[in-house]
């Protein structure tokens, strides 16, 4: 296992996807150095792309390179935040149905698949428009309605591993099912949990950018889909003032993109050597 | 067996309709009429009596249950008119725009899905890169592009709605971009799975034996593995149709479409919530139908279920 671990490592670094991730990831940390201007500070509305204003400004006059740079702080975090929350939803839900198995499997999975057949979208877009917008309340909603497609995946790599021999030998010594779990079975499922988040993650992007689009995003956090909402609404599109619009959604379609690319590979990686072995 | 899972997940389905706008902050009469109305309060305290707001909860939850056997899902005071019908009749038009979708993307996904993954080249990898691209763009940005460039620019098709007379020919005209933009995004997802489950199936021992027995490269293919390999594609198609169709609902935004993605986003500016909800509910519902008849369809197409 360990060796196959290493194995999708090194085949991440030759990737792009991997590059262009971290370079979104860098532009997020160290948004206040790279951003030449202050994004809610005001220059004139409507200025076309200079060389002291890359992109230009929008309607407020706010410089959007700047807002840009900062978006990818919103987008990126509400993409990994509820990612993370799934993720270690599904993982322990996963986990308990198929470890422990019984009433519990038959409860969880009763659950999921329940949850599986609700329309994702329209049901953030439901539960979003009683709430008040804000970052934080989308990434908790996505995050805890997420889970289930992992949970399945989760549950039917347990059901493998726990009747490996080495799991055997950890309950014939005597440790606790949480010691198992955590030490034994965990470790070998998580090349089934990473291409899996990677996919989580890009799927709160696009959606957090959809949900912007509709107005139900942080008014006060100006994420991509948020600008693009904003060149919409407010003549972008229809004056072709390409340099506000199309930034902001080459941003989205490269960070999905590469999270895209990094889940296939690794997927790719698991099969071959599934074969293999 | 199966079709008790359906009925059970209706149930929760209706039931968390019932619990979503109490458990809201918020004050429940206003979460269940909507942010637009605006009554004198004689008339507040005669509406919280007739919604039966002053009664316990558990004879509210009946009265719900009456209400959608009766299948009223309340009242619109912005549209001015019942939800259902309202629903109902933009439904057709979002069907329109995304049924079609469902079943080219489908086709043209999986089939050119498998030949990428049966023979990898530079091809199937350019293919491969533009249905990535494709599937990781928000499907409004897609569609406001491509009506910037193709409306806007070329004026090959209409900027905005479903008709302006209403003949077929039109209405077609009106809906062609939308639902080629639709079929792509359907088409990559099912390319991206199909091409996976081929790559997984080609090294399988039947495609082996298939290959010692003389059998042609395509033959292979289009006999035995696409059989195999297109079965799990099936139960995704139907899972798909709900995000085709929240897909379809930005795309309406997009082109000013009058159908359900429109009453949403006017339903949502208006906080008109017994709209929202009533959407949502009419949504659900078609999407576990569409789960249903893919179960009744994988029965019939993998005689291992069948016989079961």
């Amino acid at each position: 296992m360990s060796c196959g671990v290493s194995a999708s490592k090194r085949s991440l670094r030759s990737n792009p996807g991997a590059l262009i991730f971290l370079a979104f990831l860098l532009m997020a940390v160290l948004a206040p150095y790279l951003a030449p201007h202050d994004p809610w500070k005001r220059y004139e509305p409507y200025l076309g792309p200079s060389w002291d204003h890359p992109l230009g400004t929008n309607d407020m006059g706010n410089d959007i390179l700047s807002e840009l740079i900062f978006g990818s702080r919103v987008s990126l975090g509400v993409g990994l935040g509820s990612a993370i929350i799934s993720t270690l939803i599904g993982t322990i839900a996963g986990a308990s149905a198929g470890y422990f198995r019984g009433w519990m499997d038959e409860v969880l999975m009763g659950i999921t698949d329940i949850f599986l057949m609700i329309p994702q979208i329209p049901l953030v877009i439901v539960v979003a428009a009683f709430l008040k917008p804000s970052s934080i309340t989308i990434t908790l909603i996505m995050g805890i309605l997420w889970w289930t497609s992992l949970a399945r995946i989760v549950r039917s790599r347990v059901l493998q591993v726990r009747e490996m021999a080495f799991v055997e030998a950890a309950r014939v010594m005597g440790f606790s099912d949480r010691h198992i779990i955590l030490t034994d079975v965990l470790p070998n499922t998580i090349h089934v949990i990473m291409p899996k988040f990677m996919l989580t993650v890009a799927s709160a992007m696009i959606a957090e950018a959809s949900l912007s689009f509709l107005g139900l995003g942080d008014p006060n956090a100006k994420s991509w889909g948020m600008i693009i909402n904003f060149a919409f609404t407010r003549g972008g599109f229809l004056n072709g003032y390409w340099w506000w619009y199309m930034p902001p959604g080459i941003c989205i379609t490269l960070s999905v993109l590469s999270l895209v690319s990094m889940s296939l590979l690794l997927e790719e990686d698991r099969v071959s050597e599934h074969v293999a072995s | 067996m199966n079709l008790a899972r359906y009925l059970i997940s209706l149930f929760v389905i209706l039931s968390l309709n019932f619990a979503i706008p109490r458990m809201m902050p918020g004050d429940t009469m206003t979460n269940l009429l909507g942010e637009d109305v605006i009554l004198s309060d004689d008339l507040v305290q005669e509406i919280r009596r007739e919604m039966g707001l002053d009664l316990p909860l558990r004879e509210q939850y009946l009265m719900y249950w009456r209400d959608i056997l009766h299948l009223d899902l309340g009242y619109s005071y912005h549209f001015h008119s019942p939800v259902l019908p309202l629903v109902l009749d933009r439904m057709r038009w979002t069907l329109l725009i995304a049924a079609p979708p469902v079943i080219i993307g489908a086709l043209l996904g999986t089939l050119l899905g498998a030949l990428s993954g049966w023979r990898a080249g530079t091809r199937s990898r350019l293919q491969m890169f533009i249905f990535l691209i494709i599937y990781s763009t928000p499907p409004y940005f897609l569609a406001l592009i491509s009506l910037y460039i193709f409306g806007f620019h070329l004026g090959w098709v209409p900027m905005k709605g479903f008709y302006t007379t209403a003949s077929p020919e039109n209405i077609i005209h009106h809906i062609m971009l939308p639902v080629i933009l639709m079929s792509l995004f359907s088409a990559s997802r099912n390319y991206m799975i199909m091409r996976g489950s081929v790559i997984q199936e080609r090294q399988m021992l039947y495609a082996l034996y298939a290959r010692a027995k003389g059998l042609y490269d395509s033959q292979i293919l289009f006999r035995h593995v696409f059989r195999n390999a297109a079965l799990p594609v099936i139960t995704l198609i139907a899972l798909d149709f709900g995000f085709i169709f929240s897909g379809a609902l930005f795309i309406e935004m997009v082109f000013s479409m009058r159908g359900m993605g429109n009453l949403i986003y006017s339903a949502l500016l208006y906080r008109d919530y017994p709209v929202l909800q009533g959407s949502f509910l009419i949504i659900t519902i078609m999407v576990i139908t569409a789960n249903m008849v893919a179960d009744a369809l994988y029965g019939i197409l993998d005689p291992r279920v069948r016989g079961r």
